[in-house]
């Protein structure tokens, strides 16, 4: 009989030989793969409210009404539709039965961290490699630190935000479901690949 | 063609998917004549020629479904509001 020990669940990269064209000091584009805990919280009917103010209790996080993401602390809640959001933490216990109780019965939510992978993306020609799959505007005045936005990538589904920029360059989350994390990653690399593409974890 | 996603903000057609006419209502299957009315709800549709109210899902964006108020001759848009939020 096979001892079996404890089961340690820990973050599995999507992507293990995640590599880059050139070497950092000659890339205008840095990309990195980032392990958030993820949860979807869809408001029940009528309960939106509810929500509002237990996130707001909770966490001190104000419930975006569109497509936006609010960020205290390690914590984030990115607007996906009406009446769904993704809460994003990247420390912390065990994020989706925390939620659930803080939650109970106003909102259905349902663990998402293995269900998707998140790539940051940032560098000066970061903007140029996006746009060759996505047909909305991120000029920089436009989308803002802050906004974010449910889309396709090269026909991939996408959820995408803008972070703080880093160093004054514009920092970019994309969320993409696992199974297709190869193919949003080979569109990454081809479309990079002319800019110069470096993979650093510190990104 | 660019439909104004209450929610999403103007976004291109390839983001939504089509499905018609927002007027014909579920019939009661209970009905007597169930049959007759589940026939005209699934197949019977009028082809106006101007305005029509039309459901789309904006599958790659914000996953809901809208009605949309599109001219049939012209594809000029109206107004698109979220089915979730409309009496009808
Ligand atoms: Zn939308």
């Amino acid at each position: 009989m096979v001892e079996r020990g404890p089961l340690v669940l820990r973050p599995a990269s999507a992507i293990p030989e995640l590599c880059g064209s050139v070497e950092l000091s000659r890339a205008w584009v840095l990309a990195c793969e980032r392990h958030p805990q993820l949860a979807t919280v869809i408001a029940y009917k009528g309960r939106r409210a509810d929500v509002a103010a237990r996130l707001k209790d909770r966490y001190a996080l104000s419930l975006p009404d569109g497509p936006r993401r609010a960020t205290r602390g390690a914590s984030a809640l990115i607007g996906l539709g009406p009446r769904s959001w993704l809460f994003q933490r990247e420390t912390g216990p065990a994020l989706e039965p925390e939620l659930s109780e803080v939650l109970g019965d106003a909102a259905a939510v349902t663990n998402q961290s293995d269900g998707y992978v998140v790539f940051r993306l940032t560098g000066p020609r970061v903007r140029d490699v996006l746009a060759k799959g996505i047909s909305i505007d991120l000029h920089d005045r436009v989308f803002v630190p802050g906004c974010s936005v449910g889309t396709t990538c090269a026909h991939i589904g996408v959820i995408l935000w803008r972070l703080e920029d880093a160093n004054d360059v514009s920092v970019f989350e994309l969320a993409v479901f696992r199974s297709l994390a190869r193919s949003l990653w080979h569109f990454i690399e081809e479309s990079a690949a002319e800019f110069g593409l470096a993979v650093t974890p510190a990104c | 063609m660019r439909i104004p996603c209450p929610y999403c903000g103007s976004r291109d057609l390839s983001e939504f998917v089509y499905h018609g006419d927002a007027a014909p209502k579920r019939p009661d299957p209970a009905a007597e004549n169930a049959s007759e009315l589940f026939y005209t709800y699934v197949y019977l549709r009028e082809n106006p020629a101007g305005p029509l109210r039309e459901l789309w899902y904006h599958a790659s964006g914000c996953r809901s479904w809208l009605i949309v108020t599109r001219d049939t001759r012209t594809h000029d848009i109206a107004g698109a509001v979220l089915a979730m939020e409309s009496a009808s």
